[in-house]
């Protein structure tokens, strides 16, 4: 180890992770989502609640053709229009979700795992009722006795998420509780405010972030899952919403099958999306792999 | 002993949070009056609608505190007395409606779960066998693909392809047909719960397979000269299963949440399409039964889960 210390290796010897080409064909895909979401209303689409009703076609649901890439539905609703403003309420409450279930689970968590003692066992126990639940079961039960819309549901959901995102947290902040640097910030007087903010919150956050993506993924498929059920927000466009009404009735799925299967391409292919990006997002932050 | 005892005290205390959370959410943020009576509730200027008011506060005990409502609930709870459902003549009570409606989600989650390890497990041994070839790659591609495939979305396209588009399978359930047929018919349903936990499954021994296999015993088994399967299946299986164990007592959850899809896209009259009907219908004491009874299952199944891992692993219990 000593002579080998004295000449520094050859940069091509490091193993640099890469994240990959995958990794960024998935970050366009959401990111074309989220501008489709954010735009939508100024983007040269389709109103997606007009009936293109057109008589020498017959009565609708229209097949796929170009005036409708995706087809109408039983109303002569555009199809593509609809599949794309399904993403905003289905992206919004699944990154509201998530964003509130990371601020307090993320918070709970290390405070826990710092702190220890009494205020781990009351939260630890908390976490623990929680997942008690099948999530399903819960969030339909919660969504059911609410007025729902967006910020409700994606509270509900934010909710669900507290347990598991706040485990991993105080998992993580126990593995820093007891580190030479805290004694070391301890030993100088350090307030535990700031040891927390300053000492333990940038090495758990980083670890965690990786895990939004996946996080987010789940939130967008429960949400799906949830309008589905018909137990996400009442009015609006939602992908749950619009494979529900395509598959409802044996008779339109099987006449008219575009109208289920386009919006579940498009749920498809974004939670595929946050999960792979997620994914490598989280090899690529696992120190444990890195090859030093 | 005493690591029982503690699992088994934990397990009955999450079982009183679980239902003070589930009984006060529905009547705190819900509106029980109103789901007795509909509209008379709100109308307390008939002096008509005042008396029925009157009298279904008393027979529902609403004129009383929330916790003894609660205790009074719970006491009936235990003895598997789950009160009368809110339509019109209270009949059939919610156990009769429990009783003929559970065994269909449970044989439901039953099949699926099955299937699931049936499935995972050697898919997994053959992936961690080739780890790193092309086949073992095209199998993590595809576990990739069914897990970020919802299951309302796998309901739909087994529906569309296997019911509608070859008939193969059934349409409906039917709930006089024989043995056999019933079966048959929850053939798709279980399916759709089944195949994401599979891969969920699947990506998770792989892992602990791979880790197993470069342990220094299977190398002794190797230059013993015992055939790749007899290692594959016999000695690096076992010490693989641990967290294949936890996770298949964990995803029962998800399993219970899919068979509430399933039944309502194959229309199987079970406890999770009885759920969302009664949620539709305000059917207050199906909605607490059901969801308490759902609940506890997942509580009991993970304190099982616990004790089998002491089994494998005697380890656990200090």
């Amino acid at each position: 180890m000593s002579t080998t210390s004295v000449t520094p290796a050859p940069e091509d010897a490091i193993v640099r992770k890469k994240l990959g080409f995958g990794f960024w064909l998935c970050v366009i895909w959401v990111g074309l989502m989220a501008f489709i979401a954010i735009f939508a209303p100024v983007l040269p689409l389709k109103s997606p609640t007009a009936n293109f009703i057109n008589s020498a076609q017959g009565r609708p649901p229209y097949a796929p053709s170009w005036s409708h890439w995706f087809g109408t539905d039983k109303d002569a609703r555009d199809v593509f229009s609809r599949s794309l403003y399904g993403a905003r309420i289905s992206l919004t409450v699944g990154f509201t979700a998530i964003t509130a279930g990371f601020l307090i689970g993320g918070s709970l968590g290390v405070i826990s795992g710092y702190y220890k003692g009494w205020i781990d066992r009351i939260s630890s126990f908390g976490f623990i009722v929680l997942l008690s639940f099948p999530s399903l079961v819960l969030a339909i039960l919660l969504t059911s006795l609410i007025d729902r819309n967006l910020l409700t549901v994606s509270l509900v959901l934010g909710l669900l998420s507290i347990a598991p995102v706040g485990r991993l947290a105080r998992a993580a902040t126990l593995q820093y509780a007891d580190r030479e640097f805290v004694l070391a910030a301890r030993q100088i007087g350090a307030t535990n405010r700031r040891i927390i903010i300053k000492e333990i919150l940038p090495n758990v956050a980083i670890p965690m972030s990786s895990l939004a993506l996946l996080g987010m993924a789940v939130a967008v498929v429960a949400e799906g899952g949830l309008a589905f059920l018909g137990f996400s927000v009442q009015k609006g466009i939602t992908w749950g919403g619009l494979i529900q009404l395509g598959s409802d009735a044996s008779k339109t799925l099987q006449d008219a099958p575009w109208i289920a299967f386009f919006p579940i391409l498009m749920l498809f292919l974004t939670v595929l999306s946050l999960n792979f990006a997620g994914d490598r997002l989280r090899t690529f932050f696992d120190v444990k792999e890195t090859t030093l | 002993m005493r690591y029982y005892v503690q699992r088994v005290a934990l397990a009955i205390l999450l079982l009183l949070a679980v239902s003070m959370l589930t009984f006060g959410a529905l009547n705190i943020l819900g509106d029980p009056l109103f789901n007795i009576l509909g509209p008379v509730a709100g109308d307390v200027n008939n002096p008509d609608s005042i008396k029925m008011i009157a009298l279904a506060k008393k027979e529902f005990n609403l004129d009383r505190a929330l916790p003894v409502r609660y205790f009074i609930w719970l006491s009936h709870f235990v003895r598997g007395d789950f009160g009368v459902t809110f339509s019109s003549t209270g009949q059939p009570p919610v156990s009769g409606v429990i009783s003929e409606r559970l065994p269909r989600t449970i044989s439901l989650v039953f099949l699926a779960q099955m299937f699931a390890i049936l499935v995972s497990i050697p898919w997994a041994i053959i992936a961690a066998a080739r780890a790193g070839k092309i086949s073992d790659r095209i199998s993590t591609i595809n576990a990739f693909f069914l897990v970020a495939m919802p299951n309302f979305a796998i309901a739909v396209i087994l529906k569309f392809v296997f019911s509608l588009k070859l008939g193969w399978t059934p349409i409906t359930y039917v709930a006089d047909d024989p043995l056999h047929s019933r079966l048959f018919q929850l053939l798709l349903p279980s399916l759709t719960i089944g195949l994401p936990v599979a891969s969920v499954y699947q990506r998770l021994l792989r892992t602990d397979l791979i880790t197993t296999l470069q342990q220094d015993f299977i190398l002794l088994a190797r230059t013993k000269g015992l055939s790749k399967t007899r290692i594959l299946f016999v000695h690096a299986l076992r010490p693989s299963l641990f967290s294949f164990i936890t996770v298949v007592g964990l995803n029962t959850g998800a399993l219970i949440g899919g068979s509430i899809v399933a039944e309502t896209v194959f229309r199987i009259p079970g406890i999770g399409s009885t759920l969302v009907e009664s949620i539709f219908r305000n059917d207050f004491p199906v909605v607490l039964a059901i969801v308490m009874i759902v609940a506890s299952a997942f509580v009991v199944i993970n304190l099982l889960v616990d004790f089998a891992y002491t089994l494998i692993d005697p380890r656990v219990r200090r």
